[in-house]
């Protein structure tokens, strides 16, 4: 998908006709540091804090809590494992539609095996984490080897897996779970649910391998230019077909974690996560890596949300507020950050074509 | 001749990119019933003459201006080298796309449209069904299409038609029809600008022939005192200076690369043979697969060859990576789209073909051992800024190219394949990009370079590969390699000229 890569939306670090911007070579520590905390590189921090003061100011005593940010931190986990799923396979440019979709199957899977076919724990996750990789692999070849567009192929494999859903759920609840997969969701360390130290523990890696690895470097590669990343030596359809895999597997792992948490196989929670994982994925590109798709951007971008939208639920707002704000601030952040970049690109071409249209001045003379 | 209507005066048009002197003072008259030609090389300002004369460019000095004539303003019609049609719509659709016989939601008056396509299209002596896709008629009706559809809507003859190289998709014999299409509106009143720069057939069809070179008018001749002599010299401008800057170097006498009837799209059964430390070029016309070769070479677009020998070894190209692990290294023309990552950085552009070099404990690249080996690099090849964090979409053309020689020229390849290496490249870094090849050939690898630049070929290459329709029609070297004779035998113009031009 050519949208992932679209230069137009990544804010660049050093501007054309900026000969004066200090480069890593020469910048004194200062600079770094102002650019490191400048508010496009970091604005969700800084409108996080505006939320922060806002709601603490308006509605005190529920927001200041600490039993509502418990929740909050744990009650994303999910979500922000399922930005993850839609982040790593869009690094190599590939679109994943079916995240929802993943979540949902994994999560009745998982609740099948348990209340149905009577298998225990340690097998259920497994073979549920499995089917996750397994969809992955069947989006990814899809996309390199039938060569249909990442766009429409996740699209048909969320359409199938909704279709498996229904049909292993009969559309109903699955029950009678038993107790050991709800011990995942509610075991707690220091006061924070496991979810919570496993979605810490995926972003660690995911980011580990994105940007501290070759793969890492060869999946940016792919996703910005396949042609020029190819023709560098990357194979380009291992990397994103691997990249579905991972997603896969965190998908997977989204719904297994979504199920412990309800205890509970609901066939229509994993679908909604679709839209503010993306969301949390392009708002998450804004911050912190210039444009890139990056993972501590994307789990930010999860949480400033969450909290936004939790500190308008505790002043009364109606239940619709969550997709507005949702919509509002994807918008904004794309919006200003590319309006941005074109206003300094335009004063960065006046100020050239100034200084050569003198040159040729004097020259002409 | 002289006597006719003045429609378009260009006077002293400046224009300058940063370090690239585009068009240097170029002045130009078109007068009513006149088909001039511009001709020149490849990076000599004839594009950019057009982009200024459409308004795509402003020049930094200079004017255009246009005269009137029987009470007409002239105006400037363009027709684009891709001619600019909607290939899934008929002859009469496109012809309307312009001028609507009816309103925009109103009805179409098929009937009344069909009878002006046919009228428009009759007055170029061509029969063609006008309802027919424009993605099924051949490249010259098509692109009479275009000159009716250019000529809609004038108000009256006496306009300026401007032909950006709209032969370059043309057989001969549809050239034929095309240049009698384009003397016909001439005959009309209309000036005609013809950009080509196919030489051999600018003199059949203009009556004035402006030279470009290097951004300045080397002449401004009537085409009967030319001939494709003259024109080439005046083309080249190498008539005074056939001196040879190449140094010879000692080379290895087994070949490192053995290729036995390569053949691609165009390519049709070319032998080739690169030894150690020698530099061997391909030119050719467009179209003649001169651009194919390396990138067939290489393995990255496919193509099949009878025997391919790498180090003495049968060598199956499978994919980029077995190539580059083999010791092979190519630098594609389109830098933007093949050649780079625009969007990475420069540092992280030149370890991508071998980034395990800096591998440390768990996996990870060192990132400080990749910042210290890029800025190194940056530093041999001259790269200015020498910025490695800087995206190397944003770097000048001439110092992306130095990041990408930098890229390969790191893994010290044994066979370097080049295509257009300095393409949009201004003069100081080709100087670069020339040492960078000449670097690379003295540790002893095998250079090939494809070029359009025929000054470039005799300046790095030892013995040079002349492709016509796809096959070798000669092979150059030593005092045989002169810009003269590559691009007389590029267009095949050898036998016409049996008597040398005298050389001064």
């Amino acid at each position: 998908m050519t949208t992932t890569r679209d230069p137009e939306t990544t804010p660049d670090r050093h501007p054309i006709g900026d000969p004066g911007a200090p480069g890593p070579a020469t910048a004194s520590r200062g600079a770094v540091v102002a650019r490191l905390l400048s508010f496009r590189n970091i604005s969700a921090i800084y409108i996080f804090i505006a939320i922060f003061v806002v709601f603490a100011i308006w509605t005190p005593q529920t927001f200041l809590t600490a039993g509502v940010w418990r929740t909050l931190l744990d009650a994303q986990s999910v979500t922000a494992l399922a930005a993850i799923a839609a982040l790593i396979p869009l690094v190599t440019g590939s679109f994943n539609l079916a995240v929802g979709a993943e979540v949902a199957f994994a999560g009745i899977l998982t609740a099948w095996l348990l209340a149905r076919a009577d298998l225990p724990v340690t097998v259920s996750v497994p073979l549920a984490l499995l089917a996750g990789a397994l969809i992955g692999l069947v989006s990814g070849l899809l996309i390199t080897k039938v060569k249909i567009d990442s766009f429409i192929a996740t699209l048909g494999m969320s359409s199938i897996l909704l279709a498996g859903v229904a049909w292993v759920s009969g559309s109903q609840q699955i029950l009678d779970l038993g107790q050991g997969l709800n011990e995942l969701a509610t075991t707690s360390l220091l006061g924070v649910t496991l979810p919570v130290y496993i979605l810490f523990a995926v972003a660690i890696v995911s980011w580990y391998v994105l940007e501290r690895t070759p793969v890492g470097r060869r999946m940016y590669a792919t996703g910005f230019n396949p042609d020029g990343a190819r023709l560098a030596g990357v194979n380009i359809a291992r990397m994103q077909i691997g990249s579905l895999v991972a997603g896969g597997v965190v998908a997977a792992l989204a719904g297994v974690l979504l199920t412990s948490r309800i205890n509970t196989g609901d066939p229509t929670v994993g679908p909604s996560l679709l839209l503010p994982a993306l969301t949390a994925v392009f708002l998450g590109s804004t911050q912190f890596r210039g444009g890139r798709f990056n993972v501590w951007g994307t789990v930010l971008a999860v949480y400033v949300l969450a909290a936004g939208i939790k500190g308008l639920q505790l002043v009364g707002a109606p239940s619709w507020i969550n997709a507005l704000f949702n919509g509002v601030a994807l918008l904004l952040a794309v919006g200003l950050s590319r309006w941005e970049r074109t206003g300094r690109r335009a004063g960065a071409i006046r100020r050239v074509t100034s200084r050569r249209a003198a040159a040729v001045g004097r020259a002409g003379r | 001749m002289q006597t006719r209507q003045l429609l378009l005066r260009v006077e002293g048009i400046v224009k300058a990119f940063p370090g690239l002197m585009a068009l240097d003072g170029v002045s130009l008259d078109v007068r009513s019933g006149e088909v001039v030609a511009v001709v020149g090389h490849n990076g000599s300002g004839k594009s950019t003459l057009v982009k200024v004369l459409a308004g795509i460019y402003q020049q930094d000095a200079g004017t255009v201006a246009l005269e009137t004539m029987a009470g007409q303003t002239a105006e400037l019609h363009f027709i684009h080298q891709d001619l600019g049609l909607v290939p899934a719509l008929s002859a009469v659709e496109n012809l309307n796309l312009v001028q609507a016989s009816s309103g925009a939601l109103a009805p179409l008056r098929t009937k009344g449209e069909t009878r002006r396509a046919r009228s428009l299209l009759s007055r170029f002596g061509q029969q063609f069904d006008v309802h027919a896709k424009v993605s099924e008629l051949t490249p010259a009706q098509r692109a009479i299409v275009a000159i009716a559809r250019a000529l809609e809507g004038w108000a009256g003859p006496h306009n300026v038609l401007v032909l950006d190289e709209p032969t370059e998709a043309l057989h001969k014999n549809e050239v034929d029809i095309l240049f009698s299409a384009v003397r016909s509106v001439a005959g009309d009143g209309a000036g005609v600008i013809f950009i080509s720069h196919r030489l051999d057939e600018v003199l059949d069809l203009a009556d004035r022939v402006v030279v470009l070179r290097d951004g300045v008018k080397v002449a401004d001749e009537r085409a009967q005192d030319l001939d494709h002599g003259r024109l080439v010299e005046l083309v080249t401008g190498s008539a005074l200076s056939e001196q040879r800057e190449h140094v010879r170097r000692e080379r290895g006498a087994d070949a490192v690369l053995r290729i036995r009837g390569l053949r691609g799209a165009v390519v049709d059964g070319l032998d080739l043979d690169l030894r150690p430390g020698e530099t061997v070029g391909v030119a050719g016309v467009l179209g003649s697969g001169r651009e194919e070769v390396p990138s067939l070479v290489f393995g990255a677009d496919g193509g099949t060859s009878a025997e391919y020998l790498l180090h003495g070894r049968p060598y199956e190209r499978r994919s980029a990576a077995a190539s580059i692990r083999n010791g092979l290294a190519f630098v594609a023309g389109d830098r933007a789209r093949f050649g780079s990552v625009p969007q990475l950085n420069a540092r992280e552009n030149i370890t991508l073909p071998r980034l395990g070099a800096h591998r440390s404990r768990m996996g990870a690249i060192s990132i400080r051992r990749e910042r210290a080996e890029a800025a190194r690099l940056a530093a041999v090849f001259d790269v200015k800024p020498a910025r490695t964090e800087q995206r190397f979409g944003l770097f000048s053309g001439g110092n992306q190219q130095k990041i990408v020689m930098a890229k390969w020229l790191r893994n010290t390849p044994s066979v370097l394949l080049l295509e257009e290496p300095t393409q949009g490249v201004d003069i100081g870094a080709k100087a670069a990009i020339y040492a960078a090849v000449d670097g690379a050939s003295a540790a002893g690898a095998a250079v090939l370079v494809c070029s359009s630049d025929a000054k470039e070929l005799v300046r790095l290459c030892d013995r040079v590969l002349v492709l016509r329709e796809g096959r070798v029609a000669a092979e150059l070297s030593g005092d045989e390699l002169t810009e003269r004779r590559l691009v007389l035998e590029g267009y095949g113009l050898v036998d016409e000229q049996a008597v040398p031009h005298p050389s001064i």
